[in-house]
This record gives C-alpha cells, structure tokens and sequence, in this order.
C-alpha cells in the first residue's frame, strides 16, 4: 500500500509535548504521507492495482465523512449517501446544461450539498438516536427517488456519461481519468482532509461538539447552542461525501441514481464502524479493508454481501473501537517501551 | 375515487402491520429493527414456498409460525445479549443481519421476481360503489383491522399488556417494580415480527417478490413510526393510515411525486412536532 494511513496519528502525547510539537509531528507525518502517495504510482507496476487503489481511496474519502459525523456528533448516518450523489449530479449537470463553467461547477458541486446539509442539520440534529437513523435513512432516499424519476435531469434510473472539459483550472483534465496521476491527487485530497479534521477536533470548536456528543443538556446549562454546532458539523461532513462523489464523477465520468442509494449510505456506515469512528483515520482504514475485502469476496462468491455483513456485526461485537481501535490498542504498549527504554 | 380511498386503506394496513412491529420492539428494547423489512421479505418467500406445495392459507399459518420463532431467536440470541451495549451498536447490528437475510433468500429463492396468487376463495371482485373492487383487498383490509383492534384491547385490558405499556414508557422502571422485562421482551418480540411476516404473506399476492422487496416498505414504514411518534402504538395507526392515502392518491393523482410525499409529510411534521403526532420519547 502507498503511504500507511497510520503515520497520520499523533502520537497521543506524553505530559511533556505541548499542543504546537503536537501539530508540527501531524504536519510532518502527512508531508511523509503525502510524498508517498506522490511517489506511489512510480513503485506499484500494475495499472490495475493503481487503479484499484485510487478507487478505494474516494471509498475511504467518503466513509471519512460518515465517521466524522459519529465522531463529533454522536450521530448515526443512513443517508450519507445523499451528498455523495449531490456532489457528483451538482457536476455533472451543470457543465452537461452550460449552467456554470467547470471550474465553477466543481465549487458548486462541493458547496451546494454543505450548505443543503447545513440547513437540513438544523432541523435533523435535534433528533436524538435511534429516531436519528432512521430520519437520515428516509431524507436520504428522497434525493434518490428525486434522481431516480427526473429523467430530464440526467436520464433517471440509466445516469449519464460525464464529459469533461479538456482543461480545468488550467491543469489537463485527463489526468483525472488517468489512475496513475489521479491516485496522488485522491490521496492528497484525503491527507488534507484528515489533517483538517485533526486540526478541527483539537480546536475549542471540536472540543464543544464532542462536549454537546457527550451531554447535550448540560452543554446548554453551560450556556453554549447545541443545534448550530451540530448542524456546521452536518456541513462538514456532507462537505467530504460531495468532495468523494466529485472525485468519483471525475475519476470515473459518469453519474447514476445509484450514487444516492442507502445501500451506499450503509456500506459507507459500515467501512467507518469497521476501521472504527473514534479515531479520524479509522473509517478511512475501514474502507480500505471492506474495498479489498469485498474484492476478494466478490471474486470467491456472489454471496458477499452477507459476509460484509456478518463482519459488521463481529466488529461492532468484539471490537468496539474497529480495527482502527485495535492498531492503537497494540501501538500504545510498544510505544511505552520504546519511551522506558529512552530514559 | 371512493375506490381509491380503499386501496389507500389497504397500503396503509399493510404498513400498519410492520410499523407497529417496530414499535413494539423499541418499546421493550429500545431498538430500531433494521432487519425487520428482510423478516417481511422472509415471511413472503416462506408462504410463497408453502403455498406453492399446500396453499395458501397453510402458507400464512407457517410464515406466522416460523417469522414468530425467528423473533423468539433474534431476542434471545441478538438483543438481549446486547442489551447493556450502546443502543446503536445493535442497530447496526440488525443492519448487518438485514444484509445476511438479503443474501440468504438470493440464495434460496434467487433475484428474479415471483408473484403469488391470492387463495380461490378470495378472488375475484366484488361490486363497491358502483365499481369492481378485489376481495382480496378487503380481506387485507380486514386483517389489518383485526390486528390493530386485537392489539388495542390486549395492549389496554390485559396485565401483560399493561406491562408493555409500562415498559414502553420506562423500561428500567418497569423491571424494578417486579416484571421481568426479558421474559416480556420474548413474547414482543416474537409477536412484532410474526405480524412482519403476516403482513409479508398477505402482501405478496399484491406485490412481486425479491429479495429487495423489504426495503421500499420498510423505508415508508420508519416514515410511519417517526410520523406516529416513536413508541406511540395509536400513533402509528393514524399515521399508517395517513400515509396509505398519501401514497395511494400520490401514486393516481401526482405520479411524478408520489414516492416523495411521504418525505415532505414527515418533514413537515417533524418542524410541527420534533417527537410526532403522538409525541413519545426520542
């Protein structure tokens, strides 16, 4: 694999590290991760796995989206999938209609589905659990219902083929259709995005999302609002599914109503349950797995899908914290070693 | 247009039959039953499959029995293990059990659409109105009613029923004072997903059967329950009833729309009322 999503972790901190080496170690650990992302398609020989990686990387953009959601608001998503579609329709139908130029139809396409989110959090974000899940499961498939039975829009249930400009911000745009250089740019995409939530999690900001997660009632005795909050975090997580859905659109060039489709939203659920929602990079790690997983399985069984679901429920059973929970549950110990044996 | 009313009556029985599974099942567990479109799917295949070796009636009796032990399984082996967990963590799992059922019934009955006759006694149609209407639908009707009215008396006149109430309000509560929650769990259980495979059996001569067919339904009946309000059971009647007709009158009078007025209808009533119609607990 190119670069391991794992370098992205600051350490957790010992007493002696203060906030500004906390970030200095992030910043470097995505320089590294970065570089090796850039030097990646240079190493991997196979097209196919190049192509196969950059795949899954947009896989593990988006189950980063649905993890932050969990993360930050303690909120469970079955309709992620929405901003996902908005992000690739946005695109597609504004160059395909000469609505908006292409450059400005990429800002649309991440832009339009942060802000629907942001108003949508606002009314969303007071439900509590399990009410929760099933309203994101109901809004969400109306975006498809909508997409599925416009067939003026972008030819209903068959989608359509996406064709893109030949430059777009002055860079040659086949270089988003060719895996060799789009997996450095997917890949960065996604570092930034972690480096980002990272950033975002260890603000005063994240630090009050995480209060209102924990006890919504009391943050408000303290005298902080908990809806807009929660509804700037709707935004931004919505604002990474449309990202992942234009990279998808791009990558792949073409738009179907399946992009808005629940079974989406849960796989996208289950790759962040998996890698584990409590650490940034888990559901990325997550997605990564169940995309290999499900190639593997795929190839082995027309049956896969049971056993993506039978993962799910062995990892939310005996692995609380997903894989991602395990890797630093087995990190910490070494790491203390490695300390004692420094002093 | 009278007509019309009906069919919009008997969609909305049959989502009747499922909501009022899930509400019985959050009431005692606290859970959203994501598996629960699959166990109406399950049920279908399974009176399909009797059905087409004895018949229909036999069908129906079996898809019962089996879907009510099925949920006698799901609560002893799934939610009451789970019950000290975080209550997402089981709805998650139901999701993956949801995916397991899925499969299971490609693999069994395969991905291509079956359809069901309705038993002889009650096809054809009866005058109504002036106009042909299928017995079949007003025998799905009365089912529906059967069931909601049978459901009433023995939620509002019966001890045990008095305890289901009691446990849908306070669970932890409930228990202290001496009813043994798990046990009561049991019986709900089995009898909310019994009903999803009664109401599989009675809506597959009115549907194609697939392994997907669940999803659509269970879909408008979560509308149904958050509309109703969530753990209310005349809650999810009314509301049953009120998205029946939208559906139906959608589906003649507004086809392009038809699939999304349930959603504006919930979206409108949740800005009215965050917890529904019924209110409830969140």
């Amino acid at each position: 694999m190119s670069g391991n999503p794992t370098s992205l972790t600051a350490p957790a901190g010992g007493r002696d590290s203060g906030p500004l080496s906390r970030n200095w170690r992030l910043l470097t650990a995505a320089a590294v991760a970065v570089a090796a992302g850039i030097a990646a398609p240079h190493v991997i020989s196979s097209v196919l796995w190049i192509s196969l990686l950059t795949q899954a990387v947009v896989d593990m953009i988006f189950a980063t989206s649905v993890g932050l959601l969990v993360r930050q608001n303690g909120r469970i998503s079955f309709g992620q999938a929405a901003f996902f579609g908005l992000g690739g329709y946005i695109f597609a139908v504004s160059i395909a209609r000469e609505i908006a130029t292409p450059e400005l139809a990429i800002i649309l396409a991440v832009v339009l589905p942060t802000l629907i989110a942001f108003l949508l959090g606002l009314i969303i974000a007071r439900i509590p659990g399990v009410a929760h899940a099933m309203l994101t499961l109901a809004v969400g498939q109306a975006f498809y219902e909508v997409v599925f039975k416009w067939r003026e829009l972008a030819n209903g249930d068959d989608g359509m083929s996406v064709a893109l400009p030949r430059t777009l911000f002055g860079f040659d745009s086949g270089m988003l259709q060719t895996p060799g250089s789009m997996l450095p740019i997917v890949w960065t995409i996604l570092v930034m995005i972690l480096v980002g939530f990272t950033l975002m999690a260890r603000s005063p900001f994240g630090q009050l999302t995480e209060a209102i997660r924990e006890n919504d009632e009391r943050a408000q005795f303290i005298g902080y609002t908990t809806t807009l909050p929660r509804a700037v975090i709707y935004g931004a997580s919505a604002f990474v599914a449309a990202v992942a859905g234009l990279l998808q659109t791009l990558y792949n060039g073409y738009i179907s109503p399946d992009m808005f489709h629940w079974s989406l939203s849960g796989m996208a659920l289950i790759m962040a349950i998996v890698g584990g929602p409590k650490i940034i990079w888990g559901p990325a790690l997550g997605a990564f797995i169940l995309f290999f997983f499900k190639d593997v399985a795929g190839d082995a069984t027309e049956y896969w899908p049971a056993l993506v679901g039978i993962m799910l429920i062995v990892v939310t059973l005996l692995l609380p914290e997903g894989f991602a929970g395990l890797a630093e549950r087995t990190d910490v110990p070494l790491r203390r070693l490695r300390k004692g044996r420094a002093s | 247009m009278l007509i019309q009313v009906l069919n919009g009556v008997v969609y909305g029985g049959l989502l009747y039959l499922l909501a009022v599974g899930l509400v019985l099942i959050f009431g005692l567990r606290e859970i959203v039953n994501f598996a629960h479109g699959a166990l109406f799917m399950l049920g279908s295949y399974i009176g399909f499959s009797i059905a087409a070796i004895f018949d229909f009636w036999l069908g129906l009796a079996g898809a019962i029995v089996a879907m009510t032990l099925v949920g006698l399984c799901l609560d002893a082996g799934v939610l009451r293990p789970l019950r000290k967990h975080d209550h997402m963590v089981t709805v998650l799992v139901t999701f993956g059990i949801l995916l397991v059922l899925e499969t299971f019934a490609t693999a069994v009955w395969g991905k291509a659409f079956r359809s069901m006759q309705p038993p002889e006694l009650l096809s054809g149609t009866v005058e109504l109105f002036g106009e042909p209407f299928p017995v079949y639908r007003l025998f799905v009707i009365a089912v529906s009613l059967c069931v909601a009215g049978g459901l009433t008396v023995w939620l509002r006149h019966s001890r045990i029923g008095l305890y289901v109430r009691a446990s849908s309000v306070d669970p932890t509560t409930t228990g202290i004072l001496g009813v043994d929650t798990d046990r009561l769990s049991l019986l709900v259980v089995g009898l909310g997903t019994g009903l999803a495979g009664m109401s599989g059996v009675i809506a597959a001569p009115l549907m194609a059967l697939s392994p997907t067919m669940g999803n659509f339904i269970l879909i408008e009946s979560f509308i149904v329950v958050v509309v109703g309000g969530l753990g209310s059971f005349s809650g999810a009647f009314i509301a049953a009833l009120l998205i029946g007709q939208i559906h139906n009158m959608g589906a003649v009078y507004l086809p392009w729309a038809s699939t999304l007025l349930p959603f504006l209808l919930m979206v409108c009533v949740l800005i009215w009322r965050p917890t529904g119609i019924a209110g409830g607990k969140g």
